[in-house]
């Protein structure tokens, strides 16, 4: 199971994490998709609904963060936030969040196995391949040697003739 | 803004990274497993949803074809795993209690009222 952190992508910190809220062009397409058709949601219904998914997100993190020291280890994992959804009283989320930690661990895998493939479908194997790195390494400093040797020689004809 | 580089191509709804930003606000949360994220934003398009059932059923039993911060209200307070935003609801200002009047489009609705 994976434990390396993500990292964070570019952006302001420090000082803007209150104002730390879910894309609105995200909120607003999800929204408008949940909603029945013959209903509307206004602006500031809309707006509260972001801000109680991002305290959703607190809470989550919160107690999946509990479970994980509980259980004394030093990353969140996809295990803890499942428990974490069944502590809290939602339960019935965990049947698809788990769905989705099983597709995402069967990608990871088959990124895995395409990367191993690649490799064998070259025809070689790993020894092999580094003996063909090793060649290529001797090959492109005998060239350099080459001419550095060569500009030297040139030099050392233009000494003569001054 | 530039993303960071995925390193698979699993579809979420929501920005795993922004999640990541958003856990982060608490100081508590250390090291996160890549799949966390995924995993999160799938439980809140899944308590987004439940949240709009919700409050679409208190707009319908007020006759009303538009929801609005009062619906959210009466969810929120008669749901017991959404106690955690009871502080956030009590939070707010009165007056937005009838923000669905004040909309600025004028409308048929609006006309028959008056």
């Amino acid at each position: 199971m994976e434990e390396d952190d993500l990292g964070d992508a570019g952006g302001p910190s420090g000082g803007a994490d209150e104002e730390l809220s879910l894309p609105k062009a995200t909120m607003q397409k999800l929204i408008q998709e949940m909603m029945p058709k013959d209903l509307q949601v206004s602006k500031e219904a809309r707006e509260l609904i972001t801000e109680c998914c991002v305290e959703f997100i607190h809470l989550l993190s919160s107690e999946a963060n509990d479970v994980c020291e509980r259980e004394q280890r030093k990353t969140i994992s996809g295990d803890h936030v499942i428990k974490a959804l069944k502590d809290l009283g939602f339960e019935d989320y965990a049947p698809e969040v788990e769905a989705v930690q099983k597709e995402h661990e069967k990608e990871i895998k088959q990124q895995r196995e395409r990367k191993v493939n690649r490799l064998q479908d070259s025809g070689l194997s790993e020894e092999a391949l580094l003996k063909q790195q090793e060649e290529l390494f001797a090959q492109a400093k005998a060239k350099m040697e080459q001419q550095l040797g060569g500009s030297q020689s040139q030099s050392q004809v233009e000494q003569s003739q001054e | 803004m530039p993303k960071a580089a995925k390193k698979t191509t699993f579809k979420t709804r929501f920005p795993a990274a922004r999640i990541k930003k958003i856990m982060r606000v608490d100081d508590e949360v250390g090291k996160v497993a890549a799949t966390t994220p995924i995993l999160i934003s799938k439980a809140v398009e899944l308590f987004l949803q439940s949240l709009i059932d919700e409050a679409c059923k208190e707009a319908r039993d007020s006759r009303s074809k538009k929801v609005t911060i009062s619906h959210i209200k009466d969810v929120v307070q008669g749901k017991d795993s959404f106690d955690f935003l009871r502080d956030k609801i009590n939070s707010l200002p009165q007056t937005d209690v009838h923000e669905g009047d004040v909309s600025p489009v004028k409308n048929k609705k609006k006309e028959r009222e008056q």
